[in-house]
């Protein structure tokens, strides 16, 4: 097995959600002397995106994302060591927080899983999250992107109150905002003056690609 | 009509004088009597008034009912929050009875009268058997209670790496649900027992057509055909959120002479009635965001479409909101929805 064929072959243990697999398939392309680097971006990260993508069309489900966030664990346990002192250029930093009175993190769980699996640097605030933390975050992380997520209806109010603080504390012109989750829509996004509205984990990866 | 009246001839196959409107609002009946949201998922007398005060007061038909999308996690052991302040809208999980694989052997079935919420429900049925209306048992569905034992995420992870796990959890919730409605049926006799059953969690937003046809199916066909067996006539189920590909599934599950289909707005009413409507009542699908959050003639308008759609379904039709309706609904947004009713529920 040559190099690209190893890659290859860590790229389809990801988009088989072969957890058991995967390990030993980024060891065997190491072994064939691969660069961590491509190993990670074109076998765990583009297997990720193809999952994605499955996901998107309807072929895949939660529990098949869910399972390919794991497989992208297992598999980079080999590659950590050999990836700390590389110079890999992320694709830059992503504030992800649900916003104030909501505790749901499923979607936004799988929406930082996306974004790290391509190439992003993600700043979880995790659930039920005031509006002066995430402020706090984008500055010291000089963040790119605020990725917002609201499953209730009545937490517009928070998601609001998210922009203002960012809008107020000067920082709009630095970060694209976007919002994502259940209750949210496009036209939602415009009326709180966001950048976009995302429909899913894949279109939030998309998005933020768009956006640096 | 009253509306015990209207829903009791619904229920019997009978002639009624307009679609009832059944708003799915414990948050925000609680929220309209000046209570705290967190006490009509928490303290039955105050639910109950404070659903009886609104239905009263907006006329709609729906009888008060106990219940959170959480059942199972208490139920089973474990921990939930209700929400404090008005802010957060729904009870949550805490602390699940099975965090890791090595809890599930010490998963047991507890005694119903003792179990979780279920005492608290008991209490709450005492007071809707004997202000005359429907007694309820609001329970969820087999793989939403096994979500609330386990935690969505693991049972979703171990779908894959751990079916037999899954199975067992999922009968585990199944057997429990069984004995909560024997126990109902035992207290309070059928002829006027609605069991509800709530099944959020398998939607097609999380899981396939396929592991719906494997680890719910047939869990929910037996249990659904042990609770009508239990002499028990109508279930509601409220089949939440995304649920299309599972249709052609969930119309093998039977639901009652007649039961009660209600449907997330993902779900047309057209589709409802499509697989459902022969032999039940359905019941949707208004949007509650739009509810919530939309101008009162767009509302106004939704519902419209809803009653129009829906009126002249075979078994019959219920005016429902697609879930919850948020507390944060604006009550004039909740009266156009009366107001809908009124103006284009009636039959001739």
């Amino acid at each position: 097995m040559n190099e690209r064929e190893a890659i290859q072959g860590v790229l389809e243990k990801v988009v088989n959600l072969d957890i058991d697999g995967v390990t030993g398939q980024v060891s065997a392309a190491l072994k064939a002397g691969a660069d961590p680097r491509n190993v990670l971006n074109d076998g765990l990260s583009a297997g990720m995106r193809l999952v994605g993508d499955r996901f998107q069309s309807g072929e895949y489900f939660l529990t098949e994302l869910l399972l390919a966030g794991e497989v992208m664990k297992a598999g980079l346990v080999p590659l950590e060591p050999l990836l700390v002192n590389t110079d890999i250029q992320g694709k830059g930093t992503v504030v992800l927080a649900t916003v104030k009175g909501d505790i749901h993190d499923l979607g936004k769980n799988l929406v930082g899983m996306m974004l790290s699996a391509a190439g992003f640097e993600v700043i979880d605030l995790g659930s039920d999250v005031a509006s002066q933390r995430i402020v706090e975050a984008v500055r010291k992380h000089q963040a790119k992107i605020v990725a917002l997520s609201m499953l209730l209806t009545p937490m517009v109010i928070s998601l609001r109150s998210a922009v203002e603080e960012i809008t107020m504390a000067g920082l709009r012109d630095q970060v694209k905002i976007i919002i994502g989750g259940a209750c949210t829509t496009p036209v939602l996004a415009k009326e709180l003056g966001c950048d976009a509205h995302g429909e899913d984990a894949m279109a939030a990866v998309y998005l933020c690609e768009k956006f640096v | 009509m009253t509306s015990i009246e209207r829903v009791n001839s619904l229920l019997n196959r009978q002639k009624l004088d307009r679609v009832p409107f059944f708003p799915f609002s414990l948050g925000f009946s609680a929220k309209n009597v000046g209570y705290p949201v967190g006490s009509v998922y928490s303290e039955p007398v105050r639910s109950f008034d404070a659903q009886l005060w609104t239905q009263q007061m907006y006329g709609h038909d729906q009888y008060p009912f106990f219940g959170s999308a959480v059942y199972g996690t208490s139920e089973f052991g474990g921990e939930v929050e209700f929400p404090i302040g008005d802010s957060i809208q729904s009870p949550r999980s805490v602390r699940y009875p099975v965090q890791s694989l090595k809890d599930i052997d010490k998963l047991r079935l507890l005694d119903p009268q003792a179990a979780g919420n279920l005492p608290k429900a008991l209490e709450f049925s005492k007071m809707q058997e004997s202000h005359g209306g429907l007694i309820s048992l609001v329970v969820g569905g087999v793989f939403t209670t096994a979500g609330n034992i386990c935690d969505i995420r693991n049972l979703c992870m171990w779908i894959a790496r751990e079916p037999e796990t899954v199975h067992r959890v999922v009968q585990l919730a199944a057997d429990h649900i069984l004995s909560a409605a024997r126990l109902w049926v035992k207290i309070f006799g059928t002829q006027r027992l609605l069991v509800q059953i709530w099944e959020p969690t398998a939607a097609n937003s999380i899981i396939s057509p396929r592991t719906f046809e494997e680890f719910v199916l047939p869990y929910q066909q037996k249990l659904h055909q042990e609770i009508l067996g239990l002499s028990v006539k109508h279930i509601l189920c409220h089949i939440c959120g995304e649920q299309n590909k599972n249709l052609p599934l969930w119309s093998q599950v039977p639901m009652g002479d007649p039961g009660i289909v209600s449907l997330g707005q993902q779900v047309s009413i057209a589709d409802g009635i499509k697989y459902f409507g022969e032999k039940n009542i359905i019941a949707g699908n208004l949007d509650t965001s739009l509810i919530a959050n939309a101008a009162a003639n767009e509302v106004y308008e939704a519902a419209k479409k809803c009653i129009l759609a829906g009126k002249d379904a075979p078994s019959g039709y219920i005016l429902m909101t697609a879930c919850e309706t948020p507390s944060s609904t604006p009550p004039y947004n909740f009266y156009m929805l009366t107001k809908a009713i009124n103006d284009f529920g009636f039959y001739d």
